[in-house]
């Protein structure tokens, strides 16, 4: 009986204390300029978004390329030139959309163009034009990615920081910092 | 060389009258309880003893131990009282009531030499006519006249046997209860403040651990819907809010969770010190046993 009892105890105390699990923090949203720089990657940061992702081969893999700023630190830019590197043996080139956060309001693009050398590499130049502002400021969206899954396994899309560039509205340039790749996964 | 039958004539006769004389005894009774037939009592059982009542000397000795010594603290009034009633003993017997015990304080003096002679206190369980009888027990004490039946009585209410003790209560039954619930071990030994303590102290500590649990799981589960949303947005403004909310969230949880455990242990801790505590201060054995009066034994007292 007195041994029922000791163990009645124990697992009540084992209860008490495993139910209070101290969860993990994991904060790391590629948009989220804290995390970055959590990861000691610094602002203006250009991500990717979804930082990882996993479809079949039936569906589209939408990669949205985004600019992240430090909400303390914002730069004005108007345009803005990405390189951009993805697996071809894994993936194939669909389409490219501009992001919302450079065709403002009024839903027009002004300027965004792209090219594609037909490998992996895809070249995007955007420019802000608008009738009241010169220039952008903060995080945003600035394309939509779209491919098409040509065989299965893992591989990521990433920036070519070296050739990627922002500029503001006086042609000066603003120095990225960091850059974020995305994991693709397709089953 | 004549006188000297006539001498051991007087000393022949004085011996034998002084042999033959009954004692003779002042009894000062203070009870502060009537007793009916205390007097009767005294003198219908010692026949050969004269007995002188009067309790107009309530207070004289009730200082007797606060003297230096005792035995010769009233010795001038003492002798003073023996040739006022010409007695050969003064008895003091007080009787004094305590729930449900009696003590007899008897003292017993002797008026030639004014000193005390034979002093005796009882602390019993009151039984039936057992003032009386413990009344008897001393006087008969006193003068060497004990009667069976007296003793028998005592006895009846003594367990001459302690294998026939049955404890109804015991520190064992009080440290089971209390680990059942808090405070019962106590209030089953009849402590009911300490029992009052124990049960609002552990209730107390039971309801902040629940309420931190509660808390902490509340916390926990918006930490875990908040990281989500975090996750699952790409929205500056929305990543910010959701980020902000987990993290106070996971600040919440952390607190809560420490709390939680805190408050948990101390119950249980306390929980198991309050058992201890029913165990210590658990129904025991106090000064004499006594078994249930039976009313079909002989009552021979007064």
């Amino acid at each position: 009986m007195k041994c029922h009892r000791g163990q009645l105890i124990i697992i009540l105390a084992c209860l008490v204390v495993y139910s209070c699990t101290i969860f993990e923090k994991d904060f790391d949203n590629p948009v989220d300029f804290e995390a970055n720089e959590e990861k000691g990657i610094g602002a203006p940061t250009l991500v990717f978004y979804p930082k990882t992702q996993t479809k079949t081969t039936s569906d589209s893999v939408i990669v949205g390329s985004f600019i992240v700023f430090n909400e303390d630190s914002t730069k004005p830019f108007a345009g803005i030139h990405l390189q951009i590197e993805f697996p071809n043996t894994l993936l194939e080139l669909d389409t490219i959309k501009p992001g919302l956060f450079i065709t403002d309001t009024s839903n027009a693009t002004p300027l965004f163009t792209y090219t594609f050398d037909s490998i992996n590499t895809i070249d995007i130049y955007a420019y802000f034009l608008d009738t009241l502002k010169k220039d952008l400021e903060g995080t945003g969206h600035l394309a939509d990615l779209v491919f098409n899954p040509t065989s299965t396994g893992s591989d990521s899309v990433s920036y070519d920081l070296n050739a990627c560039e922002m500029i503001d509205h006086e042609d000066n340039i603003i120095v990225l910092k960091g850059d974020r790749g995305a994991e693709v996964i397709v089953q | 060389m004549k006188k000297l039958p006539k001498y051991f004539l007087f000393l022949f006769l004085g011996s034998l009258y002084s042999t033959n004389l009954e004692p003779t005894f002042l009894v000062l009774n203070h009870f502060d309880k009537f007793l009916p037939n205390a007097d009767s009592s005294l003198i219908e059982n010692f026949s050969n003893s004269t007995f002188e009542f009067d309790s107009t000397f309530q207070i004289l000795f009730e200082d007797i131990d606060n003297h230096e010594n005792p035995a010769a603290s009233h010795m001038v009034t003492i002798k003073e009282l023996g040739e006022k009633y010409q007695v050969n003993y003064i008895l003091f017997n007080r009787i004094e009531h305590i729930n449900d015990r009696f003590i007899l304080n008897g003292l017993l003096f002797n008026t030639r030499s004014g000193g005390l002679i034979h002093r005796r206190k009882i602390d019993l369980k009151q039984y039936l006519n057992g003032q009386i009888n413990e009344l008897n027990m001393w006087v008969g004490n006193t003068v060497g006249q004990v009667e069976k039946n007296w003793e028998n009585n005592r006895k009846s209410i003594l367990f001459s046997d302690p294998e026939e003790i049955n404890y109804q209560k015991t520190p064992r039954g009080a440290a089971i209860r209390s680990l059942a619930a808090p405070g019962w071990g106590q209030a089953y030994s009849g402590k009911k403040i300490s029992a009052g303590l124990w049960a609002s102290t552990e209730s107390s500590l039971s309801i902040a651990a629940i309420i931190s649990f509660l808390n902490y799981d509340k916390a926990a589960k918006s930490f875990k819907k908040n990281s989500k949303l975090y996750h699952g947005t790409n929205d500056e403004k929305e990543v910010a809010n959701y980020r902000t909310a987990a993290e106070n969230d996971w600040n919440d949880h952390v607190t809560f969770s420490a709390l939680a455990i805190a408050f948990a242990g101390a119950t249980g801790t306390g929980w198991v010190a309050n058992s201890v505590h029913a165990w210590i201060v658990g129904p025991r054995a106090y000064k004499n046993l006594y078994q249930k009066w039976d009313p079909k034994s002989p009552n021979t007292t007064g």
